[in-house]
């Protein structure tokens, strides 16, 4: 027997990739689950907004006083009680979980100190428009579609131009 | 007929498919192109182009997280 036949489900459920079909069902019931279990909108980039400022105030720097963190003060921050920052953490802990049983994970080496450049401002750069946007791809669109939220059409639409722009320059000047 | 291996380890999407794209067009047809990838999304937007336009595509997995697609040029 082969080694494929022997673990047959392994390789159909767990290795070999799902369809982009069945990741859309999945996604739109859980996205669905996710709003009737914990009753809030998810969003990704407002629990981390709130880790970054829960170290800076570590740091001593005082981050209260900011404008940013006047309607939920880093002080009184807590984070068992934050159900999407619990999803966040659940999603990389999934994400983990699900390369391991597909025996995918690896350590990928930095491939040019432009490549780093490259993730640390782009990430910066998210960062920033994420929170001055007040979401993400998560907050801004995942939640907001089942929601039934005119924004998150909006924000499908500006996000696919972008793309389309941001990918034209990508290989202009970066390959 | 010759052989060419595209190094695309530690590159994120969608940088492997357009560098893969570019190394195609200068390949003859018959001619096998080897591209090292271990972004598990590429493993899904390379095979999908390259089948699209028709050439032959193969994708061995060498190590955990690690794979090469064998991709030749039909046409």
């Amino acid at each position: 027997m082969s080694e494929k036949k022997k673990y047959q489900f392994h390789e159909l459920y767990l290795k070999k990739e799902w369809s982009y079909q069945t990741g859309a069902v999945l996604l739109a019931l859980f996205s669905l689950a996710l709003v009737i279990v914990t009753g809030k909108s998810w969003g990704v980039t407002g629990p981390l907004g709130m880790w970054g400022g829960w170290i800076l105030s570590k740091l001593g720097i005082a981050v209260d006083t900011w404008a940013g963190f006047k309607a939920t003060p880093v002080a009184s921050y807590d984070i068992w009680k934050d159900l999407p920052a619990l999803t966040n953490i659940g999603i990389v802990v999934g994400a983990l979980l699900a390369v391991l049983l597909a025996a995918q994970f690896k350590i990928k080496k930095l491939k040019s100190i432009k490549n780093l450049w490259a993730a640390i401002l782009g990430g910066l750069l998210m960062g920033i428009g994420a929170r001055i946007s007040l979401g993400c791809n998560i907050g801004a669109f995942f939640t907001a579609l089942p929601a039934f939220s005119l924004h998150g059409w909006i924000f499908w639409i500006s996000i696919f131009s972008g793309a389309a722009v941001g990918s034209k320059l990508l290989v202009k000047y970066f390959m | 007929m010759a052989e060419k291996t595209l190094d695309c380890l530690g590159e994120a999407c969608p940088v492997p498919l357009v560098k893969t794209q570019k190394a195609m067009e200068s390949m003859a047809v018959g001619d096998v192109l080897i591209v090292n990838i271990d972004h598990s999304c590429a493993m899904k937007n390379i095979p999908d182009w390259a089948r699209s336009v028709g050439h032959v595509v193969e994708i061995e997995e060498v190590a955990e997280g690690e794979w090469n697609i064998i991709i030749q040029k039909m046409k």
